[in-house]
Parts: C-alpha cells; sequence; structure tokens
C-alpha cells in the first residue's frame, strides 16, 4: 500500500471507483445527505460516489439505516443532497432551476416498496398509470396505458377500470412499475422493489424486471437489503454501510471474493436454503452487536467497532477506495472492464 | 411414475422421533368471522412436536400459519373466532378447551410466545425491569427484589450488554434486535416447555437475524425445550428445524424432516417455492421459476387441491377432490398430493428428461 493510496481523498482528486467511460448514464460524486434530528445533525450519507453504465444494474445493499435509501432518493432530488453531484446524461440535477429539473426528471423514475400505498386509493389504474403521460402532453395516451400494462403482464380490459384495493400486493406493484415505464426513462430506480412480497410473487417481480430492462433499454439502480435478490439482478454491487460506501464492484467478483470484512459478514450471514451447506459460513466471524448511531459514528473506519480484523490505524484514518489488490490479474475480470472492484480498507481480505 | 402411497396415513406423523412427544395437534380447524364472510384459517391441521425439537411451520402470508400459532396458544379474540375444534395435547394434557383462567397458568411456564414485531411486542411506557418482573412475580413467585435479580440474569442469558443498567431503560432506548432479545428473555423468563416463535426475524436485518436465530438454538439446546419455528424463508429453517412442516392455503401440505424434505421434497408447492428462491451461488442474472398466480382467498374455498390453479402438474382428479395425508416413503415424511413429485435421484433418471416428461402429460 502507497502513501497516496491512504492519504486523506483531497476535493479535486477522483474517487478510484468512478469509470472513465462514454456510457456512463448517472454518475454520483461525493454525495452528501445532511438530516436535522432535534439539535444534531445526522450524516445520512457521506461522500458516496458511484456511476452507472447503459443497460447495467447497480444494486445497492447494507442494513437498515446504511443510507442506500437515501442515495436512490438523493439521486431523485428528493430531496436535493446537501452537498455532492448527481450528473444524469451530463447534466448535474443538484444544480438545475426548478422548471429544468422537472423536464429532466421525466427520464428518471422511481418504484417504491410498498405498492398498496404508493398507489392512490380513490383513482383507477388507467389514471395512474396516464398521470405522467397527461401532466406532460403526450399523444397517443390511451395507446401507451394500454401497451404498458400488457408489457407488465396486466389485462388492459379487466384492470383499467379497478382501483388499487382490487389488486393484490405483486399485483399493485406490477401497476406502479407500469406507471414508471409510461413516460419511457433512462433511468429506474428501485426502492426496495420486492422486500414487501412473498416470495412466490417476488421471483415473478424480479423476472418482470428483467425483461422491462431488456424491452425498455432501463438502467436500473436496484436498492434492497437481501443479498441473494441483489445478486439475482445486479451486474454491479455496490456495499453501504453507515453511509459510507465500503465495497462496488462487479457483482460475481464480490459474492465470490469479498474484499471488505463488513461484506463478508453481510454474506456469511444469509440462511442457506441447503440444509447441509450451511455448515461451512458458520465458522466465519459472526457480526457481533448492533449498527453504532449515525449521529455519532465511529472516528476513522465506521465499521471498526464491529471488524473482527481491526486495528489502530482504522480508528485513526479513514480508508480510500482503491483497487482490490490481485484482482487486477484475475482473467475472468479482465475480459469484462479491467479491474471493477474496489474496497475501502486498509486490510482488505484478499 | 410412482403410485402415491392410498393407506390413509391419517394425522399419523413422525415415526422414528427422538425425544417424548411434547405437543400433539391433532385435526386442528379455526374459522374466522370477516366481513367478507367465514374465512377458513386453519383446517384439519396435525402434527406433533418432541422435547428438545424444533418444527419449522414455513408458508406464504395469508396461509395461515400465524392464526394457527396463535390459536395453539388460545390467543385468538374470542369474538373472531366462529370455530376452533380438534385437538391440542401438551405433555400429554387437552388444552384446547381449557378455561381462560385454567390458560393463564399455562401461558409462560408450560408454553410462550414470540412475536414478528419487537416494536410493538413491548409496551412503551414501562421500563425493561417491570415487563420481565411480571411473569417471573405472577408464576414463579417471586418478590420484586428476586425478580429483578432473575431479569438481569435472563438479559445477560440473552445477550444484553450492561444489562444492570439496561434494565431500567424503556424500548425505545434499545435497537431492533435489543428488543426482540428482550422478548425472547420474557417469553423464556418462566422455563416454558414450548416456545413458539413467530416469524421472529423478519423485522430485522440479516445479520441480527443471524444472531437472533443462533441465540434461539443455544437457548433451546440448553433447556430442550420444543420449539415451533414459524416464517416464510425456507432458509431459515432449512438448517434449524428437525422437522418442517409446509402450509398452504390453511393446510398442512408436506410434513417431513428437515434434509429427508430438501432431498425428497413430494409436494409440487414445496419444490414451487423452493425455486422461487434466488440462490447466492447461482450466478447473476438466472432466471427465477416463479410460481404463477397467487394464493387463493380463504373465504369459500374451492374444492379439491388448494394449490392447483397454480400447480404445473394439476390433473382433473386435483380440481374435485381433496387429496388426504399420505405416507411417503421416508420415515415421518407425509404429504397431500395426488401426482406427487418424482424422485428423480431414486428413480436414477435424468432429471431435465423427467420433466419434460411431466410437462407433457
Amino acid at each position: 500500500m502507497t502513501d497516496m493510496n491512504t492519504e486523506r481523498q483531497s476535493d479535486n482528486q477522483k474517487p478510484a471507483q468512478l469509470r472513465e467511460r462514454d456510457d456512463i448514464v448517472l454518475r454520483v460524486e461525493n454525495l452528501v445527505v445532511n438530516f436535522a434530528v432535534g439539535k444534531q445533525t445526522v450524516q445520512a450519507v457521506s461522500n458516496v460516489s458511484l456511476d452507472v453504465a447503459r443497460g447495467e444494474t447497480l444494486g445497492l445493499v447494507g442494513e437498515s439505516g446504511c443510507g442506500k435509501s437515501t442515495v436512490g432518493r438523493a439521486i431523485m432530488q428528493l430531496p436535493s443532497p446537501t452537498s455532492g453531484e448527481v450528473i444524469f446524461k451530463g447534466q448535474d440535477l443538484t444544480r438545475m432551476s426548478g422548471e429544468q429539473l422537472r423536464q429532466t426528471r421525466t427520464g428518471l423514475q422511481m418504484i417504491f416498496q410498498d405498492p398498496i400505498s404508493s398507489l392512490n386509493p380513490r383513482r383507477k389504474v388507467k389514471d395512474i398509470i396516464a398521470e405522467g403521460l397527461h401532466i406532460w402532453r403526450r399523444p397517443n395516451q390511451e395507446a401507451r396505458v394500454r401497451e404498458v400494462m400488457e408489457a407488465v403482464g396486466l389485462d388492459p380490459d379487466a384492470a383499467a377500470d379497478r382501483r388499487p384495493h382490487q389488486f393484490s400486493g405483486g399485483q399493485c406493484q406490477r401497476i406502479c412499475i407500469a406507471r414508471s415505464l409510461a413516460l419511457d426513462p433512462d433511468v429506474l430506480i428501485c426502492d426496495e422493489p420486492v422486500s414487501a412480497l412473498d416470495v412466490s410473487v417476488q421471483a415473478q417481480i424480479l423476472n418482470l424486471l428483467e425483461d422491462m430492462k431488456q424491452r425498455y433499454q432501463l438502467t436500473m439502480v436496484f436498492v434492497a437489503h437481501n443479498l441473494a435478490v441483489v445478486k439475482n439482478i445486479s451486474d454491479r454491487v455496490a456495499v453501504m454501510y453507515l453511509g459510507k460506501l465500503c465495497e462496488i464492484g462487479d457483482t460475481e467478483a464480490i459474492y465470490a471474493r469479498p474484499a471488505h470484512p463488513y461484506t463478508r459478514a453481510l454474506l456469511a450471514s444469509i440462511p442457506d436454503i441447503d440444509p447441509d451447506s450451511n455448515l461451512p459460513p458458520d465458522h466465519l466471524p459472526l457480526l457481533q452487536g448492533d449498527l453504532p448511531s449515525p449521529a455519532n459514528p465511529p472516528s476513522g473506519c465506521r465499521f471498526r467497532t464491529r471488524c473482527p480484523h481491526a486495528q489502530a490505524l482504522c480508528a485513526d484514518r479513514e480508508p480510500v477506495m482503491q483497487a482490490v489488490p490481485g484482482e487486477l490479474t484475475q482473467g475472468s475480470l479482465e475480459q469484462r472492464s479491467g479491474k471493477d472492484h474496489f474496497v475501502a480498507c486498509h486490510f482488505p481480505l484478499v | 411414475m410412482r403410485q402415491p402411497d392410498n393407506s390413509k396415513a391419517g394425522t399419523q406423523q413422525g415415526d422414528g422421533l427422538a425425544g417424548k412427544e411434547l405437543l400433539r395437534v391433532n385435526n386442528l380447524t379455526v374459522r374466522l368471522n370477516s366481513t367478507a364472510g367465514l374465512v377458513h384459517a386453519v383446517e384439519d391441521v396435525s402434527f406433533s412436536v418432541g422435547e428438545g425439537e424444533t418444527l419449522g411451520i414455513v408458508g406464504e402470508s395469508g396461509s395461515g400459519k400465524s392464526v394457527m400459532a396463535r390459536s395453539l396458544m388460545s390467543l385468538l379474540p374470542k369474538r373472531a373466532t366462529a370455530l376452533r375444534q380438534g385437538s391440542i395435547r401438551l405433555s400429554g394434557r387437552e388444552i384446547a378447551s381449557l378455561t381462560e383462567r385454567e390458560l393463564q397458568k399455562l401461558r409462560g411456564p408450560a408454553m410462550a410466545m414470540i412475536f414478528q414485531d419487537p416494536m410493538t411486542a413491548l409496551n412503551p411506557v414501562l421500563r425493561l425491569s417491570v415487563q420481565l418482573s411480571e411473569p417471573l412475580q405472577q408464576h414463579l413467585g417471586m418478590n420484586r427484589q428476586q425478580a429483578r435479580m432473575r431479569a438481569i440474569e435472563l438479559l445477560e442469558a440473552v445477550g444484553i450488554p450492561d444489562a444492570v443498567n439496561r434494565i431500567d431503560q424503556y424500548p425505545h432506548q434499545l435497537s431492533g434486535g435489543m428488543r426482540q432479545r428482550v422478548v425472547i428473555a420474557i417469553a423464556l423468563s418462566c422455563n416454558p416447555g414450548l416456545l413458539i416463535a413467530d416469524e421472529p426475524t423478519t423485522a430485522l436485518d440479516v445479520t441480527v437475524q443471524k444472531q437472533i436465530l443462533d441465540l434461539l438454538s443455544t437457548l433451546q439446546r440448553e433447556r430442550r425445550m420444543g420449539m415451533l419455528l414459524i416464517t416464510h424463508d425456507l432458509g431459515v429453517v432449512a438448517s434449524r428445524a428437525d422437522n418442517i412442516a409446509v402450509m398452504y392455503a390453511g393446510r398442512l401440505v408436506e410434513i417431513a424432516p428437515a434434509r429427508t424434505l430438501f432431498k425428497f421434497m413430494q409436494h409440487p408447492y414445496t419444490e414451487a417455492l423452493f425455486n422461487s428462491i434466488p440462490r447466492i451461488s447461482d450466478p447473476s442474472h438466472t432466471r427465477l421459476q416463479a410460481i404463477p398466480g397467487r394464493p387463493p382467498q380463504l373465504v369459500k374455498p374451492a374444492p379439491g387441491c388448494a394449490f392447483a390453479p397454480r400447480c404445473p402438474y394439476a390433473q382433473q382428479r386435483c380440481h374435485r377432490e381433496r387429496p388426504p395425508m399420505v405416507k411417503a416413503d421416508d420415515a415421518g415424511h407425509l404429504h397431500a398430493c395426488f401426482y406427487p413429485v418424482i424422485r428423480p435421484v431414486a428413480a436414477g433418471v435424468d432429471p431435465s428428461a423427467l420433466m419434460q416428461k411431466r410437462s407433457g402429460q
């Protein structure tokens, strides 16, 4: 490890995990979101930088309270981040005026965790789906509504005139997806879209999202706490802990060779559905204790209070995101994108 | 195809179960009143749990598993319960017909329950010390001082650091995982023989989930408790339950020792549920095998097998006639299906070929 790597990141130095590519649709740089809690300020998201290329799905994982949903919402400017940039197709959303933002944001759509409460119970399904089209006075609204309804597997003749309460949770999520697709967005931000659904329905919705991604050439940010779900849908994964990004990179690389002790602990906590294969991960160090309060995060590396490998350096200095050593020589990854695996840890597990 | 064993297995389950029988439920049926009509929440459910044994009950929301659990504790509101019949024997004693007074003596020392949401299971305006001491004073006749000392020990046993100070805190001062530990401590305070854990980790993060499940396993082993572990997540019970029962639309559709169930699942619903779960071991973008349609409503259930409308193997008979619970080849393995899933391993055939053959039926 060179001195340059451990040096505190200065403002003009680009975070290592950001890629120099032409097809980056969404780039988030040094994102900070503060919330006022009484007299205190809680930094829910602290200096997060990531990017998503066209047609890619980025999975954002972490425990509840780690700021993953806040990142999703800050991209949408719901609310605007405290500082940092959100570059969507070359334009910074954080600097836009209200009207300009409204227009640009049609290219970014969002679906939420609870499909039933995110639909207006008093409106008909066709009106819910048509609302965006109506606001923007798009032509052929009726045809477009029928098209997206069919695309998500709802029968337009049977469902269009009904109201949300007449549908199950899975079908309501289909309505939400149809609504988000109506304006033909570039980026779909999914905030825990399947965690309120039963496993049998969860699989239907995950398959549907994959189909929609193909059909409408979507780029997705998929926020979830279930690591198996995230692996299934993502090309790249970003792991967050207490408002910080700890690891980001190619899905297969992160799941096969987690470099951050936190990622490894997360993977070890997943209950396995094969009764025989649960034995080996059990002797991995189990994560002790709870998430520290984000109002008063630990100094240095925020994970150090629960980390089995923490040393004095971890309390003194905050680790900077850097390419995972050794990953450069991995042939399979070389073929994909070179060296797509980054970790913020003084003592990465490689 | 292997012919289903038509000899009526009835309610007999578990030939080679270790440990003395602790709980036996026979033909439990619960119907609830609702504005939409009579809800057939639990229909003809039979199973048993031995001492020191864990029975995992798996089902999707609305499958009746929580109603069943509450019914075992007689915790369902009287006005909502239109019908409850069947027998519940705890350590050989029939408890379905007990009065509320008699039941109160059992809840705590004989059986206890952990609820899903630790945020609402505790009283927000009482200190932990009060909530932990109450059962100790009620059931074990301790005085306040004794109960307080015991309560501190209990908090330490469930892994709460600094229990001496924590005990005077209120629930809102604790994290979700800590609160669930307190709920477990209260449930264990009177050394129950049977612990019913209804989705004990669903509201918690994966890392905390593993801590809580490990804690439950350890405490159970130490105290030789029987446990009913109710969950919608097959992963939670796979490596922790001795036996697993799968529930669908208020009925048990399959019950077997855990390993047997995963290796030789017989009911198409069990198979479909198992296949629809995304695996961490599968590569990204693996197409999931979703179950088409959705679970049935439980008002006016249709005749025949409740899973038939979603079942890829369903035949005419499945829509007309309800399959009874029958014995499968392995000890303690029962299922309710006319056309059970074929065993590729036992038959020595290529599973994919079999699947094709089936879908061509």
